[in-house]
């Protein structure tokens, strides 16, 4: 149990303890690489059957931020759809015996949130320029640019503590009930994990796009 | 080591109490969205995906309100920072 918030140290690399959470994360990345290397090697115009599942998750994901932000699909693809795919499949880690969710552990998803901290002001300045981005923070009224400035860094830690304590809160749940009855009193509660853990990859990913799509639009000031 | 003992028990009560009341009210507010939603999407049945979209980023917006509850009762069960005052 002191593990929930502790994580395990496994070994020490150059002087760097390596927890369970850091080989999980090799794993996840390690899989992601490895099979979009193998679907896509010979890409065709007409896709192949393993070419289409992932033709599938990337125009499922640029048809979200379309959606919710037209005519950006392309520009936040990368980030968006990275941050989708690695958080969808690291919630779903945790399911395999022996690993534990990336996304169980602190230090991962406030990583995640810091990513999507720093995308904000980045694309927004790539698309706006330094001077209307700066801008915003004083519109409707200077007084504003401190709270302005607050509820960038509540919104995310409050992105990190939510993907956190539902991913960890369900470990948690499924490890005790595994000390009760080890036998098939988890299984329901494991095939309800796969919901909340995709589920959670979606609210991340659109609440990344909301953040991003509020910083690139002029918002009409 | 009554004191010792005393400070324990509250410390558990304390997580068990607030995650009861903390759960409470997110859920009344996570059924009044629901219903709320639902109405809508049964009026105007064109309208579902916008509608749900917003209904689950509303949802998780609410459902973090519950999750902070349970990191503080986590960080009283399991990684208490007072601990080491109590226990010299």
């Amino acid at each position: 149990m002191e593990e929930v918030l502790n994580p395990h140290i496994l070994f020490w690399l150059f002087g760097l303890p390596v927890t369970k959470t850091v080989v999980s994360t090799w794993i996840v990345m390690g899989f992601l690489v490895l099979f979009s290397f193998l679907f896509t090697r010979k890409m065709r115009l007409i896709p192949t059957r393993l070419q289409n599942i992932l033709e599938l998750f990337v125009e499922a994901i640029l048809n979200l931020i379309e959606d919710m932000s037209p005519g950006n699909g392309r520009k936040f693809l990368p980030l968006v759809g990275t941050l989708a795919l690695f958080i969808g499949v690291s919630d779903i880690t945790g399911l395999v015996p022996g690993l534990k969710s990336p996304t169980s552990d602190f230090n991962t998803t406030f990583a995640l949130a810091l990513v999507v901290f720093f995308a904000v002001p980045y694309y927004g300045i790539r698309t706006r320029g330094l001077k209307n981005y700066v801008r915003s923070y004083f519109s409707p009224s200077p007084i504003l640019a401190p709270f302005h400035i607050i509820s960038e860094i509540t919104r995310t830690v409050s992105l990190a503590l939510r993907l956190f304590g539902n991913i960890m809160g369900e470990e948690t749940i499924i490890a005790i009930l595994f000390l009760l009855s080890p036998l098939f009193l988890p299984l329901p509660m494991m095939l309800f994990s796969i919901f909340t853990g995709v589920i959670q990859a979606y609210i991340f990913t659109v609440l990344t796009v909301v953040y991003l799509s509020a910083a690139v639009e002029s918002s009409g000031h | 080591m009554q004191g010792e003992i005393l400070f324990l028990c509250i410390t558990v009560f304390t997580a068990g109490f607030s995650i009861a009341l903390g759960v409470m009210f997110p859920a009344i507010g996570q059924g009044k969205a629901c219903s709320q939603a639902l109405e809508s999407i049964a009026r105007q049945p064109e309208a579902a995906g916008p509608i749900s979209r917003t209904l689950f980023v509303g949802l998780a917006m609410l459902e973090s309100l519950a999750i902070y509850v349970l990191v503080v009762s986590f960080i009283l069960l399991f990684a208490n920072p007072l601990l080491k005052y109590v226990f010299k």
